[in-house]
């Protein structure tokens, strides 16, 4: 049977759910109703079944935990992210900037990790802070990396017994900090390129660098052996190391539309942030 | 009651219906036993059918096509020419030429149905873009050379010989893409028959267009059809002539199955299957002097009109008559062409062909201003028209033309010599400058010859009925007509009844187009109230007045030559940007213009027009990119078409000067594309500055600037 809708009341009949007719999880709904219209005065129909999601109150809201990582419910939405200063800031401002406030009062974190558009704009942070993803199903709970659970564009690891219920942020310390999102324009955007980056510092030795970069290919794109060549150097080696840093992180990304104008932007705001830091400034975020 | 005076500020009399979202669209509207419909529409650009395998269709669902008109009547929807069809029948001229149209009672059946239609072709080898129809490489699809419709304007000497005795000619082409209107409600209408007579309800600027355009199909005359306009959600031109495309299946169908039927279009078919802006490419060869001074310029523009001619012609005319922009050449040469290409036809949009020339001629002359070391604004100043110069049609500027003074304004306020002078090219900062007109109402003697606008005004008691076929789409005219007739008859606004056009209770006072209706039938308003006036104290009482062209300004539309317009609307607008080199994302910090629109008749409505086209040209410039180069339009939504937000172009500073129409109504002239005609060059002149590239191509998204960098 298809195009069944349940409305399931609590976690455990909803895993039911999902075992059982394999229910599509719909939350903020801001992805499935699109893709699933038919046009004015009808409904969408799907062509699976879907629960709504949205009465499972035990998977919204965001705890801190006393590791210091931050556990974010499956169905909080991107304005609370945006809101909650326990968030880190790589994932609040992407959470910020998503959309209209429209969507992002109902668009959940959960959704946007499932649905694993290239343009979506969480992942890239949260793959920076390898954030992982709790999966659960009615057997079995496992968390895995968001970067093994997005396996490319619009694919995920997820299994269709298993539902998202939570995204677990670790507390990742950082000197220096940066995020851009370019959008189709400036508000009610759609991401066109995005990129994070950040350093750590402790006793003038760099412990700590990423960067990420999101809309560059099928899925966001971090390269750790890149990321390594700076660890155990100090501020003035950047400028050395800077060159074939840009290089690799370029073969990193893959992007196939605009192809030039993301690669050279990709470079200039890498190279822009790694400079930056180069001069060893005011710690914080790089503006 | 208290007296309404043309000074005062109004509060639009439809804001508050809108706002609360109280007021009734074509697509709220709900009559007994109402059927849907879907257009079953072609899937490419060019070819023969072969096959229409029509899907089985349930009890009480229809398909009609080009088989089902009768024999009396032709499959053609008259709009300007007759050659737009009503259906596609034997062959294919675009994607989303009309085939067929779909009808019964339960849309989630209908949209099953269209899904299961099958329809076979043998494709052709389409012609899409200007350079395709240019090189004919395909076989032509308008005469021997894909040229639809053609003119030529010059003045001064032969071109030719002044280039040649130029110290230098200086060639630039320069392009414009498509623009989508994005009217906030899509195209829609309803037709049914009331007192055994066919109704078309719909979202529409023309009521008498629709009715002239779609009678022909059943044999019909136009007072056979009444039309009534529902509340109109926006336009710009895309329901001008658009809702005859849809009004035709309808009345076709209506006549076969004698139910209400309606067809809304949702946004998705509104984007890939409705007419746009015209693309251009408009070629310059400008000789000059030593110094850079302009000896005469001789421009060849080529207009992509798509498959059918629908306006383009007069869209094309307009084009031409406004390429060499506000300034006086010594010599010009314009020809026009309009291209025939298999999309989809364009059609109007506000500026009605000529934003592309004007564009095009503001950055010509920024980068030869730029080449010879002059600032813009001082090298562009030279050359303003003034009152008695010759236009490009042999005729005269008849008015004042304050562009200096609109010009001190706007960069007094920007304080653009400064900004102009101290930012670097290059240096990530810029301020552009443009200046731009645009022509009032029909073009020469057209009101006259062809439009013959009427309108009536009946005196019931204390109540005042204004009846004419104008249109409120948006843009304010249903407060600014009532505004102007109570201000004449010296009664309060509330005593002035001006309601949405019913064609047969209305006389025909012409199209709600062509920046016309405060300036052409605002008139004729105020001089139906001025003769109301003498009859106030009669209980009942009825004036009819009717366009009269002002002597002594010739026009002949068979050589387009004389007084094209007898009042222009003039602008000037400073923008100014900063660049993120980083990322090529450009922030305008403000934008200030300056119109001549001869008199504002409503302070508020005038701050929405300028604002509102402002915004609309700016996101022209800058990111509505809608691409076309297989037959397919590639952007289909609003997501990846992007109009501007408010927070794009935020600060906008606004500034008019006085200058009485002598024929408009308390000297009102034309705004309504005026306000849209120019700061799209200001922007990339900006934006050219800010990062030292040049520019002959819009719109400009970050991507596009990226190829314009080193």
């Amino acid at each position: 049977m298809v195009n069944e809708t349940y409305i399931p009341s609590t976690l455990e009949e909803a895993l039911k759910l999902r075992a059982e007719v394999h229910a599509m999880p719909l939350a903020g709904g801001s992805d499935l109703m699109v893709q699933y219209r038919r046009g004015t005065g009808v409904v969408p129909e799907f062509p699976f079944p879907v629960m709504i999601m949205s009465s499972l109150n035990e998977l919204k809201g965001i705890k801190k935990e006393e590791d210091g990582s931050v556990l974010i419910g499956a169905l909080t939405t991107s304005a609370e992210i945006a809101s909650c200063e326990d968030v880190p800031f790589f994932v609040r401002k992407a959470a910020s900037l998503m959309g209209a406030i429209s969507l992002r009062n109902s668009a959940t974190i959960g959704g946007n990790l499932g649905n694993a558009s290239p343009k979506g704009d969480l992942p890239q942070p949260l793959i920076l802070l390898d954030a992982t993803v709790v999966l659960q199903s009615i057997n079995s709970t496992r968390e895995i990396l968001v970067d093994e659970f997005i396996k490319g564009s619009k694919k995920t690891a997820l299994a269709d017994d298993e539902i998202i219920t939570a995204i677990r942020i670790p507390n990742v310390k950082y000197t220096y900090g940066y995020y851009r999102k370019i959008g189709t324009r400036k508000a009610n955007a759609i991401s066109k390129l995005s990129l994070s980056a950040l350093i750590y510092v402790e006793d003038g030795i760099i412990k700590d660098f990423r960067v990420s970069s999101g809309a560059a290919g099928p899925k966001v794109a971090r390269n750790k052996a890149n990321e390594a060549k700076l660890i155990g150097k100090k501020l003035e080696d950047i400028p050395a190391l800077k060159e074939d840093i840009l290089n690799t992180h370029d073969q990193t990304i893959s992007p196939r539309a605009m192809a030039t104008w993301r690669r050279n932007s990709t470079r200039r705001m890498l190279d822009y942030f790694l400079s930056e830091v180069a001069k060893g400034g005011d710690e914080g975020i790089i503006q | 009651m208290s007296v309404t005076h043309i000074d005062d500020k109004i509060k639009r009399v439809d804001a508050v219906e809108k706002a609360r979202g109280e007021a009734i669209y074509l697509a709220d509207l709900k009559f007994d036993s109402m059927l849907y419909s879907r257009l079953i529409r072609s899937t490419i650009a060019r070819g023969r059918i072969d096959r229409i395998k029509v899907p089985s269709l349930p009890d009480g669902y229809y398909f009609i096509s080009a088989k089902d008109i009768p024999e009396n009547g032709k499959n053609a929807l008259k709009m300007i020419a007759d050659d737009w069809r009503c259906f596609a029948d034997g062959d294919v001229k675009y994607v989303g030429e009309t085939i067929g149209i779909l009808v019964g009672s339960d849309r989630g059946v209908l949209d099953k149905l269209y899904k299961e239609f099958e329809i076979t072709y043998t494709e052709e080898t389409p012609v899409v873009t200007i350079d395709d129809a240019i090189k004919n490489e395909a076989a032509p699809l308008c005469k021997e050379n894909n040229i639809m419709c053609s003119l030529v304007s010059d003045k001064g000497e032969d071109i030719n010989e002044v280039l040649s005795k130029a110290a230098e000619v200086i060639e630039e082409t320069i392009e414009t893409g498509f623009q989508e209107h994005v009217h906030l409600e899509t195209n829609g209408a309803i037709a049914t028959i009331e007192d055994g007579r066919y109704v078309i309800y719909a979202s529409a600027q023309c009521p008498f267009y629709i009715r002239k355009s779609i009678c022909g199909l059943l044999g019909l005359n136009p007072e056979d059809i009444v039309v009534k306009q529902t509340v109109t959600g926006g336009a710009f031109g895309g329901k001008e002539h658009f809702p005859d495309v849809l009004a035709g299946p309808l009345l076709l169908a209506e006549s076969i199955i004698k139910k209400p039927i309606q067809l809304s279009f949702d946004r998705e078919e509104d984007m890939l299957y409705s007419v746009k802006r015209h693309p251009s490419k408009i070629m310059f060869r400008t000789g000059v002097d030593r110094d850079g001074n302009i000896l005469g310029s001789d421009i060849k523009v080529y207009y992509n009109c798509g498959a059918y001619l629908s306006s383009s012609y007069v869209v094309l005319q307009r084009g031409v008559f406004h390429a060499n922009g506000v300034y006086n050449f010594p010599s010009t040469r314009i020809e026009g062409y309009g291209m025939a290409t298999n999309t989809f036809p364009s059609c109007a949009f506000r500026g009605f062909g000529a934003p592309q020339t004007i564009f095009a001629i503001e950055t010509h002359l920024d980068h030869i201003a730029r080449k010879f070391g002059y600032d813009p604004a001082i090298y562009k100043k030279k050359y303003f028209l003034k009152k008695g110069d010759e236009t490009v049609t042999e005729g005269h500027i008849i008015e004042d033309v304050k562009l200096p003074e609109m010009m001190e304004q706007i960069t007094s306020a920007s304080d653009y010599y400064r900004k102009s002078a101290e930012y670097g090219y290059g240096s990530g900062r810029g301020i552009g400058i443009s200046f731009y007109n645009h022509g009032g109402a029909f073009t020469g003697n057209g009101e006259q010859a062809i439009i013959k606008g009427r309108l009536k005004l009946v005196k019931d008691g204390d109540k005042f009925t204004v009846l004419c076929g104008q249109t409120e789409m948006g843009q304010g005219f249903r407060t600014a007509l009532r505004k102007i007739v109570a201000s004449t008859l010296e009664v309060g606004m509330d005593e002035v009844v001006f309601d949405a056009p019913n064609t047969d209770l209305v006389p025909d006072s012409g199209p709600t187009a062509a920046s016309r209706s405060t300036m052409i039938v605002g008139n004729l308003g105020y001089r139906a109230a001025l003769l109301m006036k003498e009859k106030m104290n009669e209980e009942h009482a009825e004036v009819e007045v009717q366009y009269e062209h002002p002597e002594g300004h010739p026009w002949d539309q068979s050589t387009f030559k004389g007084d094209a317009y007898l009042g222009y609307g003039w602008g000037a607008a400073c923008v100014e940007v900063e660049v993120d080199k980083l990322t090529n994302e450009v922030t305008v910090k403000g934008v200030w213009t300056s119109h001549d629109i001869g008199k504002p008749i409503d302070e508020l409505i005038v701050h929405g027009q300028v604002n509102g086209g402002v915004m609309q040209s700016l996101g022209y410039a800058a990111m509505e990119k809608m691409e076309n180069t297989t037959g397919h339009f590639k952007q289909s939504s609003m997501s990846d078409y992007v109009i501007p937000t408010s927070m794009d172009f935020p600060k906008q500073e606004y500034f008019f000067v006085d200058n009485p129409y002598p024929w408009g109504p308390f000297g009102a002239k034309g705004m309504g594309e005026l306000v849209f005609n120019g700061t799209d060059a200001a922007y990339v002149d900006a934006v050219e500055r800010a990062l030292g590239i040049t520019c002959t191509k819009i719109p400009i998204p970050v991507e596009d600037i990226e190829g314009l960098r080193r």
